[in-house]
Formats: C-alpha cells, sequence, structure tokens
C-alpha cells in the first residue's frame, strides 16, 4: 500500500478518524485490547480494580506517556529517538546531585536541550541517519550520567518528591501530570503551526519524497531540530518524575524506555514510515504497555519473561505496519 | 587541491586512527609493542572481528543487525549450561551455528519480506532473546565452559594465536566472496541504490534475507570464539558488542546508501577497538569514559561519511 493511494481514498471517504486510511492510524484496536485487559485482569484478579491499584497504574504509567509523547514527535518525521532513556538516566542523576533545585532544574532543561540540539543538528546538518545519531547519544549521554552517578543512591531535593508523590485536595499528584501533559502534547501536534508542519514534513517522507514540505516553502530543517530538542525535554520531564517516584538518583533507570516508548507509539497506531498518527493512540498505547505490566506482575510473572513478552509485541506490532522502505 | 581532499576522505577513517593510536601507545607504553603482547590484545577482539564481519554486510545493504547480543548470550548459555549434556562438542558448536543462522533467517524475513526497520526488529530479538535466556537460567550465571574449547582457544602458532588467524582467514574468505562472486555484486547494486537494483533484476528482498542468514552465521561463530575465550559462562554480556560492531563497522568505511567498502577497512575499524580500549585503560579512563568513547566514535565517523555523501 503506497501513500500516494491512502490520500486519494481519503477524499471519498472523509472519516478521517478511525478506519484503515486515518490519518490518525489505527488507534481504535489499541482501544480494544485495553478494554479486553481491563476486563480479563477486572475478571480474573482481585487486586486489580482497587483505587490503591488504580493510582499505582496511573503513577506507572506516567513516564512511559511522557516520552512516548516525545518519541511519538519525532517519529511522525519518520525520525526515532534511541536516546530518550538516557536522558532519563541523566535527569536523575543530575536531580540527585548535592545543590539548590533552582540550579538542578534549569541545568536538567539545559542537558536534554543540548541533547536534542546534537541529535537534531547532526541529523539536519550533518547528515547522519536519526537511528545512528539517537544510538550514539545513547550511549554518550548513558556516559555522562554514570560519570556523575556510578550507582544508584543519593537524594533529590524534597520539592521534586513533593511534586511527583504529592496531592492537592486529596487528588494525587500523577493526575494532574497526566492533565498537563497531556495538553500539551495535544497543543505541540495537534494545536499548533508546528504540529501541522511536522505532518506535512513526515507526510513527505512516508512517500518517498523528502523535500516535499521544503518545495512548500516549511521551514523543514528547523522544525525537525526543533522536534529532537523537544522529544529530549519530553524525556527529561519523565525523569524528573520518576526521580520524584524514587527519590534518588539512578544510571540504569531509563535503560528499557527508548524501546517501550517506541513500542508505546506504534501499538497506537502511529506509523513509524512517518506522517501518520494520533496523540490520543499514543496515550492508549503507554496506557496499553502499564496495564499489560500490571497485568504481568499481578499474575506474577517472571521479570525476564516479561522483558521477553514486551519485545513480542513491539516486533509484532511493527512487522503489522506496512512500509515501502527496506533496510534500517 | 579539491580532488586530493577528496580521495583523501575517501579512505576510511579506520586507518588514520589506527596509525594514531599504534603511535599513541608507542610513545606511552614502549614495553607493550612486543608481537605477544600485542597477539593477547588483538585475541581479545576476535569475537567482535567476526560479528564485524557479519554486520558489514548487512549494512552494505542498508541494514543493520543488533542480534547479535542475543545469539551471543544464547549460545554461551547452552554452552554452559550443560542443558545439551552428552552431546559432543562438535555437536554442540553445529547447534550453535544453526542457532546463529536460524536467528539471521528470521531477522532477514523480518526486514526483507515484512520491511520491518531493522533496528526494531533485530533489537527486538535481542530483547526476547535476553529475556527468554535470563528466565530460563532465573538470573543465576550458568556453570563452566568445557576445558577443551578454552585449550583449543589458547593454541599459538609462533606469536599468533590461533583465534587470530581464524579471524584472518574468515575475512580474507569474505573479501573472496564480495569482489569474485555474483552475490557480492547483487549486495554492492543493492547498497547503491534499491530501487535501480531492483529494476535490473537483482533479487532485492532475497540478498537482503541471505545477508541476515551470514551475519547471523557469523555471531554464532563469533558466539562460539567468545565461549571459548571465557572459562565461566555469563549473564551479563550486553549490547555494547553489537554496537561496536557498528562502529568499527562505520569507521573502516562502510556507509548506508553507499555501495562502498571493503572487508579490511572494518577490520582495521575492530583493531583500532583492540587498542582503544588498552590505550583508554592504560590512561586510566573508567568505565563510562569508554561508553562516551564508544559514542562519540560512531557519531564522529557517521558525521565524517554524512558531510562526505551531502550532494
Amino acid at each position: 500500500m503506497t501513500h500516494s493511494d491512502t490520500t486519494t481514498q481519503n477524499r471519498s471517504k472523509p472519516n478521517r478518524w478511525i478506519g484503515r486510511n486515518s490519518r490518525q492510524g489505527n488507534w481504535l484496536s489499541a482501544l480494544v485490547i485495553i478494554v479486553a485487559t481491563t476486563l480479563l485482569l477486572f475478571l480474573t484478579t482481585d487486586d486489580f480494580a482497587t483505587p490503591q491499584n488504580a493510582s499505582n497504574l496511573l503513577a506507572q504509567a506516567m513516564p512511559l506517556i511522557i516520552v512516548a509523547i516525545g518519541q511519538m514527535i519525532v517519529i511522525v518525521l519518520a525520525g526515532m529517538d534511541l536516546s530518550v532513556g538516557s536522558v532519563m538516566s541523566l535527569t536523575t542523576a543530575i536531580l540527585a546531585l548535592d545543590g539548590s533545585p533552582l540550579v538542578l532544574i534549569p541545568l536538567v532543561v539545559l542537558a536534554a536541550i543540548s541533547v536534542g540540539l546534537v541529535n537534531g543538528i547532526a541529523i539536519v546538518r550533518l547528515n547522519v541517519h536519526p537511528i545512528i545519531a539517537t544510538l550514539s547519544m545513547q550511549f554518550i549521554v548513558l556516559g555522562f550520567a554514570q560519570l556523575l552517578r556510578p550507582v544508584a543512591g543519593g537524594a533529590v531535593p524534597e520539592v521534586v518528591v513533593m511534586l511527583v508523590t504529592g496531592s492537592v485536595l486529596g487528588v494525587p499528584a500523577p493526575v494532574f501530570w497526566a492533565v498537563i501533559v497531556i495538553c500539551l502534547g495535544w497543543k505541540i501536534l495537534h494545536g499548533s503551526r508546528f504540529g501541522l508542519h511536522l505532518f506535512a514534513i513526515g507526510g513527505g517522507m512516508a512517500s518517498g519524497q523528502a523535500d516535499t514540505a521544503h518545495n512548500f516553502g516549511l521551514k523543514d530543517k528547523r522544525n525537525v531540530v526543533l522536534a529532537y530538542v523537544l522529544s529530549a525535554l519530553f524525556a527529561a520531564l519523565a525523569g524528573f518524575f520518576i526521580a520524584g517516584r524514587i527519590a534518588s538518583g539512578d544510571p540504569g533507570v531509563g535503560a528499557q524506555f527508548a524501546l517501550d516508548s517506541i513500542t508505546a507509539v506504534a501499538i497506537g497506531g502511529t506509523q513509524l514510515s512517518g506522517g501518520v498518527g494520533g496523540l490520543h493512540g499514543t496515550i492508549l498505547g503507554a496506557v496499553l504497555m502499564a496495564l499489560l505490566a500490571n497485568g504481568m506482575n499481578l499474575a506474577n510473572l517472571s521479570a525476564f519473561l516479561q522483558g521477553a513478552i514486551k519485545g513480542v509485541i513491539l516486533l509484532l506490532v511493527v512487522a503489522l505496519q506496512s512500509r515501502k522502505k527496506m533496510g534500517l | 587541491m579539491q580532488a586530493v581532499l577528496r580521495s583523501a576522505t575517501r579512505v576510511p577513517p579506520a586507518y588514520f586512527v589506527f596509525a594514531a593510536l599504534l603511535l599513541t601507545l608507542w610513545a606511552s607504553k614502549p614495553q607493550m609493542m612486543n608481537p605477544n603482547v600485542l597477539g593477547i590484545f588483538i585475541r581479545q577482539v576476535v569475537p567482535l572481528g567476526i560479528l564485524v564481519l557479519g554486520q558489514l554486510l548487512v549494512m552494505r545493504v542498508r541494514s543493520i543487525d543488533l542480534s547479535g547480543a542475543g545469539v551471543l548470550l544464547l549460545v554461551n548459555y547452552l554452552i554452559a549450561s550443560g542443558l545439551l549434556g552428552g552431546i559432543p562438542l562438535p555437536l554442540i558448536l553445529l547447534i550453535a551455528l544453526g542457532i546463529g543462522c536460524l536467528v539471521g533467517l528470521f531477522n532477514g524475513y523480518l526486514v526483507a519480506k515484512r520491511r520491518v526497520s531493522a533496528v526494531i526488529a533485530t533489537l527486538a530479538v535481542t530483547v526476547i532473546i535476553t529475556g527468554f535466556v535470563q528466565f530460563l537460567a532465573s538470573g543465576k550465571p550458568p556453570g563452566n565452559m568445557p576445558a577443551l574449547m578454552n585449550e583449543i582457544y589458547k593454541v599459538k602458532w609462533g606469536p599468533i594465536p590461533l583465534p587470530v588467524i581464524l579471524w584472518v582467514m574468515l575475512s580474507a574468505l569474505m573479501a573472496i566472496f564480495l569482489s569474485r562472486f555474483v552475490f557480492g555484486r547483487f549486495v554492492m547494486a543493492v547498497g547503491e541504490n534499491p530501487t535501480a537494483a531492483h529494476f535490473s533484476g537483482v533479487p532485492v528482498a532475497r540478498t537482503v534475507l541471505v545477508a541476515h542468514v551470514l551475519a547471523g552465521l557469523f555471531a554464532g561463530i563469533a558466539a562460539i570464539v567468545q565461549s571459548a575465550s571465557v572459562a565461566v559462562g555469563s549473564l551479563r554480556l550486553g549490547l555494547e558488542m553489537p554496537i561496536d560492531a557498528v562502529a568499527a563497522t562505520i569507521l573502516g568505511g562502510v556507509v548506508f546508501g553507499r555501495g562502498d567498502g571493503g572487508v579490511w577497512g572494518p577490520f582495521f575499524g575492530v583493531l583500532c577497538f583492540a587498542f582503544l580500549f588498552v590505550v583508554m585503560t592504560s590512561f586510566g579512563v573508567p568505565e563510562p569514559g569508554k561508553q562516551i568513547a564508544r559514542g562519540l566514535i560512531i557519531l564522529l565517523a557517521a558525521i565524517f561519511y554524512g558531510l562526505n555523501t551531502r550532494n
């Protein structure tokens, strides 16, 4: 299935939200699986439907939701950011340094922006493949995180812990996080000119004409760099959340998140070849991943086997997407 | 002037880096420059070197293979755990090669037929195998390696260790295979331009698939050599090996989207890694520093070629 016939079919069939030709991708199946999994867990386990577990679930899903939104911004551009996990680790390592939060938090933002800038400039100006650029950044950033904090430990500022584990009027902080992050993601992807340009650039890449958006006068290079900066910033935000949860620094904390976030984005119907996808799909995908992890924990499945199952899910989802390009 | 510069940038950076590292080592630790010590250093990177032979093949057809980590771990576990107890050693080795080929075939099917992004597919394969092996071992390290393998590993021919001879021979075979056989031409054609290759009648999908199977086979051989080099099995074989393989291959002048690159560029890329880690250890660089160096090498080599191929 090529991209061009998708668009022509769209014209005759105006439903842009659901169905095979949706510009939002296939997010409906993620929703169906979520409902099915929830029902299954509700019926088979006693601990699932407790408020405690619901709050746990949200807190578990939150970092993945945040990273996945950032990951989606670059996947829409047919790119991929493998350095998000290391940025999360670096964030917790920086926050666990001795110092005032007024210094540490700007430092985290600065670190994330520079990682994003290096990624973006390497890809756009220096003509490096996104996967190679972010793969090498993954190692460089992880190295810095390990230099700052060789093993897990230290203490993060009180403010960070309070912002993540506190509650206002009985409503736990993760709920506010969810609302804010989702609004932010929606504004960036679907409510701004920048978001529209992202889909335009990515759509051109998916159809094999990488310079389509450029020929229409879009500032494609600037937008791509900005997308990688945003992805790193979202990763830093997720790292901030995790640092608040574990109240310490840990250089290994982000290891799973690069692949997990790609899985979440892909389950949500966003095409890895670019240009097709929606924020709601990504959030559904991240929730689904957290739900599965939660279910596997309740079923007492070995952590090692859980890793393998997540790998199988990623492989299945990606193998079911169709793509023109072969190779990387 | 520009022509001279252009031809200078066509030489893989591996040769320059190798010369620089050798000079550094000679200046800082002259006592290390004897054939016996160098032989031991080089012997340590033989598994990486063999893995690179597969990596350069898949990278030339615009794909990538990160599943080497999974193959290494699985073979290492199978040999050390005694799960295959009672089976003679040659048969175990044959099984190891078979595992490599099977993983390669699976990768090849996903990449060439299902058109899955190669990074994702092979990373996921590694994740699945790693999780599965750790589940089988329930987190405990497996037992000892057969002593015979380690004895063979330590055999030397003059100052040259046997594994190094194996590596050089395999590299030579690969070089002949790529330059003298039709498959080598197919690899070059697909690497230059898959669309043009397709319309010229090159079986693009099949070439990519076969490249992946061969990469799996080389991963199997690398896993055997790696298992022979250690006395005890390990579950802590990380992603470093395939990433180093990618770095060495890029350093050796094989780039995505260009049919260039032979076998000997990446060969010297691997030698660079052998000496790089020796030099860094001798200067007291900690483990995270090596991690950063690993990333920087990939990035700088990729930038070097990125600037070169930009219109």
